[in-house]
């Protein structure tokens, strides 16, 4: 049987030590070590997107990893972004633009927009696209996520806050 | 009383599933929770001769592992979930329903032969690798014409053949139409599967609680009231022992309503024997395999018209793929044989369905249910034979749509939901006009299009019109109660898989009651707090549930008002329910709080009137007496890149009638979504199989859910024909944006590509099927 | 999937022809070949570990060497089952004598079910042709060494 390693994360600013599985996928890491179920998992393939977190600022697919890759490292998942009592732009944006329906897909989406929307908010329209295509959603349509994406533009653009 | 209905309110739920707050099932975590795999057939057809799982109960962490022996006499197939309609004569129909788990012969590649329970889900997956299977290969029925063959393998041995059901429906003479008619054209249509690919996997956590004597159950179901009373029923108990919850559900769209999957039986077989919470969450590659899917289904179909394109008739005979098993009835089919007939007068109707058994996964409704089938094919014969007349596209529907002085308007056959198949309401002209002018369609048949012609470039452009059946009874129920904080809750028995109806049900309230939509707290999918309903299908929630929900508010604004007016000692007419209080009319300092109301409503001391109900409270039920038909016309423009059969959608028209929109914010969300899956459906989906039955492509990677490169913008215009059926007028919209779609995609490549002789006649199509088309050649699946 | 190609040894077809049914050749041939083992004079069993991509595992299955004449041509009829799921096939090998020594033909048909089936299908046409590849070095070399066992 495999032995178990010691990992030591941080996760949203917080550090985190565990004893785990080398196996244990990243995605199930944050998900049931850390009780962080925001982040959710659609295919375990890579393909969908769904598990999207930012790992060391970038966004890659947790279920793509091993827990035990992220030693040392940090990662920001979806409940890094804001509360339900004070949204971040980004998802204020989501909101207002009704860029969710079920909601699986959204925390994917959101960590994979917000680096682009935190480098710049200058964003052409291939910008915008770009910024979507490596996710998939069943419901929307994509449009409104689109729109919600230049709504979070401005947003952050203009520097308010709320 | 400030207007909600109608207003394009952002959604109540939204930020809990924003911050990652919001319950799925796979969050679903409880102390001493197991976890369960299932090893699954790899083979499509086989005698099973015995599995062994001995190897897998001796590795450490592994608590349990049954098989279909284990279950003993609770081993049965499971109850049918629709049977076919008694209002049809002469219906042939052999119901077979899937198992918990394979006893002697595996029917489908996936189908479940042991459950293994384990302390985490690594653990039950290594053991499924220990469990030795003997089993016979046997010959696969992989085929539904050839499954007629009298030498074909039969998916189950005691039915003479692989004919799961037989029915002719038929109105008027379609052999005297056919003498009659200036033209019959005669075609072959051939439609292929496709999965829901909801973002969320099923998922199921059971937990028995021996002390308590209570099992709860959360599972990504569109339907818990049945499930829950299924269970009850299945194992013994008081339905008020069982409680089933759907909680947030990563999208349904049809597959996950069926009673029962296996996995729901054996997770609560298995906690009732264990004693202890037992979670299954399937994967992506189970789903391919393991949940339902829909779309195959091979027509041979005849249109007899006149000169001048009217229909004289139509005649269909069909082929229905059911997959291993017919636990969902007639319901695909039925919608078939319902929406080849669209908004046209057809006057003589011939449709003879056969269903079929194949050795391939269940059948069950997705999105769409069986429309976008016959949508497809009558739209199809209209374009066939408004080229064969020399008659314009646009103009041959508008010859042949029903008048709006018609409705109701029966078509004399049945449907899904048994009774006659009526259409409340139409008004299907001006819904094309607007399309068609919106996509400029003029301008782009005879200027545009030829000029780029002209420049080598193969652009089209599609018109589709279609009717929905939607908002099908049998009922749904609500409860709404206002609270001595003064907010209001309201519970209802749907679930919800993203439709919103947390914002659009407190529409409903907050205008019934006049008080803040965010104030408006939503229930649903619990059986605990609401047992009575069916569940979410067939586009009826808008319709069924919010009927229920407004009447419900507005008994209790009945209520409030009575009570006020006693208190306030002022006649209801002079009150007003706004802002959460109730106030006179013109002096607006003689008011009340609606939590005020609700407290005295509900005095902890003294005495009552005789038949007092307490609280200001109201459960009430709303079943139509059939289904509001919306409807609705589709355009697009496409161009298709010679060197890559790429097809880039350049611009997409939606013109949509639901009756009253409740919430045009969610509705264009519905509309984008399904045509979303439609465009899915029509070009880049496909699920290949091979002779064996094997599934090629059980992956994201190989199965092509659209993402935002492959999908436009939709441009949306609404038509509102209020249904008669119900007080809001609604109509259900959460099906429409799919179904027209293949119909539209297969008439604006067709045109597109312009060659004579070429006919688009099979759904999907892919840049590898196009290039066949386009160069004649066949290659290998 | 269908799979066909040829490949010049260098010896005589006799030669090739005894490699091809020598089963501690056979069972060096293709890579991932824990045991093969000769049941009567035309039947095989062994057992392989397979790696395809994302899919791994270990099948055991046999041949059926049928249609034999030697050293010109044969049937092999193959099956077998393992955790990442099963095969069956056929296939034919000719021996054709050419200046350079021995040309090898063969051609065949092989049905894949199960999880390789379902995930690995874009890897499987070239893991096959690498396999194959390998595979013939491996009969190359073997064909020099016994060759040179020959001379000494």
């Amino acid at each position: 049987m495999s032995k178990e390693m010691d990992v030591t994360v941080t996760v949203n600013g917080e550090v985190f030590q565990r004893t785990i599985e080398p196996r244990l996928l990243l995605s199930d890491f944050i998900r049931h070590e850390l009780n962080l179920s925001g982040t959710h998992v659609g295919c375990e393939q890579g393909v969908c997107g769904a598990c999207t977190i930012l790992f060391d600022g970038l966004p890659t697919r947790s279920c793509l990893m091993f827990a035990v890759q992220a030693d040392g490292h940090e990662i920001r998942t979806v409940e890094d972004l804001g509360t339900m009592e004070d949204l971040h732009p980004l998802q204020e944006a989501f909101q207002e633009a009704h860029a969710l329906q079920c909601g699986f897909c959204t925390p994917g989406f959101l960590m994979s927009i917000l680096p682009v929307l935190e480098g710049t908010t200058d964003l052409s329209e291939e910008d915008v696209q770009r910024a979507m295509e490596g996710n998939l959603c069943r419901c929307t349509g994509y449009q409104h996520i689109e729109d919600a994406v230049r709504l979070a533009a401005e947003k952050m653009s203009s520097g308010s806050e709320s | 009383m400030a207007k909600l209905i109608g207003k394009r309110i952002t959604r109540n739920e939204d930020p809990r599933l924003l911050t990652g707050q919001a319950l799925f099932v796979d969050d679903v975590e409880l102390p001493g929770m197991l976890h369960a795999a299932f090893l699954r057939s790899e083979y499509a057809h086989a005698k099973l001769k015995g599995v062994d799982v001995s190897a897998a109960l001796e590795r450490p962490g592994v608590i349990a592992a049954f098989t279909a022996e284990d279950m003993g006499d609770a081993w049965s197939p499971g109850p049918p979930l629709v049977i076919p309609p008694p209002t049809i004569e002469d219906v042939e129909f052999y119901t077979r329903t899937q198992v918990p788990l394979v006893k002697d012969k595996i029917r489908h590649a996936g189908e479940p032969l042991a459950i293994v329970i384990a302390e985490s889900r690594y653990i039950a997956e290594d053991a499924l690798d220990d469990i030795v299977v003997d089993l016979e290969p046997l010959d696969v029925v992989a085929d539904i014409e050839r499954a007629l063959d009298p030498d074909s393998p039969l998916v189950h041995d005691d039915l003479e053949s692989n004919l799961a059901a037989h029915l002719v429906q038929e109105k008027g003479d379609y052999a005297a139409a056919r003498e009659q008619a200036d033209k019959v054209i005669r075609r072959r249509i051939v439609i292929e599967r496709g999965i829901a690919g909801a973002m969320e996997n099923r998922g199921i956590v059971a937990s028995w609680d021996n002390k308590q004597q209570q099992l709860t159950v959360w599972d990504t179901t569109q339907s818990p009231i049945p499930i829950r009373n299924g269970l009850a029923s299945m194992f013994g108990l008081s339905e008020h022992q069982v409680r089933v919850i759907a909680p947030f559900v990563g999208g349904g769209f049809g597959p996950k309503i069926m009673m029962f999957y296996p996995e729901e039986v054996l997770l609560t077989w298995s906690t009732l024997r264990m004693g202890k919470p037992i979670k299954w969450i399937e994967d992506r590659r189970e789903n391919f395999y393991a949940t339902t899917q829909e779309r195959g289904q091979v027509h041979d179909v005849e249109l007899a018209l006149t000169n001048d394109g009217r229909i004289l008739g139509l005649s269909d005979d069909f082929l229905h793929d059911t997959g291993a098993y017919d636990p969902y009835g007639l319901t695909i089919p039925l919608n078939t044989q319902c929406h080849a007939l669209g908004p046209y007068d057809i006057p003589s109707y011939s449709s003879d369905l056969k269903v079929i058994f194949t050795n391939m996964t269940l059948t069950t409704p997705v999105r769409g249910a069986g429309r976008p089938q016959g949508v497809f094919v009558i739209e199809r014969m209209l374009d066939i034979a408004a080229k064969e007349l020399g008659i314009d596209r646009a103009e041959i529907r508008k010859r042949n749509y029903l008048p709006k002085d018609v409705f109701p308007y029966d078509n004399l056959i049945i449907d899904q939901a048994f009774s006659s198949f009526v259409i409340d309401s139409g008004d299907y002209l001006p819904a094309m006009e607007k399309a068609l002018e919106m996509i400029e369609y003029e301008k782009f048949t005879q200027e545009e299009q030829p000029k780029l012609r002209e420049e080598g470039r193969r652009v089209g452009i599609g018109v589709v019109s279609f009717i929905e059946t939607t908002g099908v009874g049998p009922y749904e129920g609500a409860r709404v109660t206002i609270e001595s904080s003064g907010k209001v809750s309201t519970a209802t028995g749907v679930g919800t898989q993203g439709q919103g109806h947390f914002t659009v049900f407190a529409q409903i309230v907050a205008e019934q009651l006049g008080v803040d939509v965010r104030d408006v707290h939503l229930v649903t999918g619990d059986t605990a707090q609401f047992h009575w309903g069916t569940g979410t299908f067939a586009s009826r929630g808008a319709v069924v549930a919010a009927n229920a929900v407004n009447a419900a508010a507005s008994i209790v604004r009945g209520k409030v008002l009575e009570l006020a007016s006693e208190l306030l000692e002022t006649p209801e007419e002079e009150l007003e329910l706004e802002d959460g209080v109730v106030r006179v009319a013109d002096i607006p300092t003689k008011s009340m709080s609606l939590g005020e109301l609700a407290q005295r409503a509900n005095p902890l001391r003294g005495a009552v009137e005789p038949g007092t109900e307490p609280g200001l409270e109201a459960t009430a039920y709303f079943g139509p007496k059939y289904g509001a038909t919306a409807f609705g016309t589709h355009a697009m423009i496409v161009e298709v890149d010679l060197e890559t059969m790429m097809v880039e959608i350049k611009r997409y028209i939606v013109v949509e009638d639901c009756g009253t929109v409740l919430n045009p914010l969610i509705v264009d969300g519905q509309l984008h979504g399904g045509v979303a899956l439609g465009i899915g459906n029509s070009f880049y989906e496909k699920l290949v199989f091979d002779e064996n039955g094997q599934l090629l492509n059980a992956s994201f990677a190989d199965y092509l859910i659209p993402t935002a490169a492959e999908i436009p913008r939709i441009e949306i215009a609404h038509q509102v024909t209020p249904s008669p059926l119900n007080p809001l007028g609604s109509k259900g919209v959460g099906e429409a944006g799919a179904i027209p779609v293949p119909a539209l995609f297969a008439q604006a490549v067709e045109n597109a590509l312009g060659v004579d002789g070429l006919e688009i006649l099979e759904s999907p199509l892919s840049p590898q099927r196009l290039f066949e088309l386009l160069h004649g050649e066949e290659t290998e699946a | 999937m269908k799979i066909e190609g040829e490949h010049v040894f260098n010896g005589s077809r006799e030669d090739v022809w005894a490699m091809v049914r020598d089963p501690e050749v056979l069972a060096t041939m293709l890579p991932g070949t824990t045991n093969l083992n000769q049941l009567s004079e035309n039947e095989y069993e062994g057992a392989i570990n397979l790696r395809v991509g994302p899919i791994s595992g270990g099948f055991s299955g046999r041949i059926v060497v049928e249609d034999e004449v030697p050293p010109e041509h044969c049937k092999l009829v193959a099956e077998g089952e393992g955790r990442p799921g099963f095969f069956k096939g056929s296939g034919t090998v000719d021996l054709i004598e050419v200046d350079a020594g021995t040309l090898m033909k063969y051609e065949g048909e092989i049905q894949i079910g199960g999880k390789l089936a379902s995930i690995g299908q874009r890897l499987i046409d070239m893991t096959s042709k690498t396999m194959i590849r390998q595979g013939m070095k491996v009969l190359d070399a073997a064909l020099e060494e016994r060759k040179a066992n020959v001379m000494d």
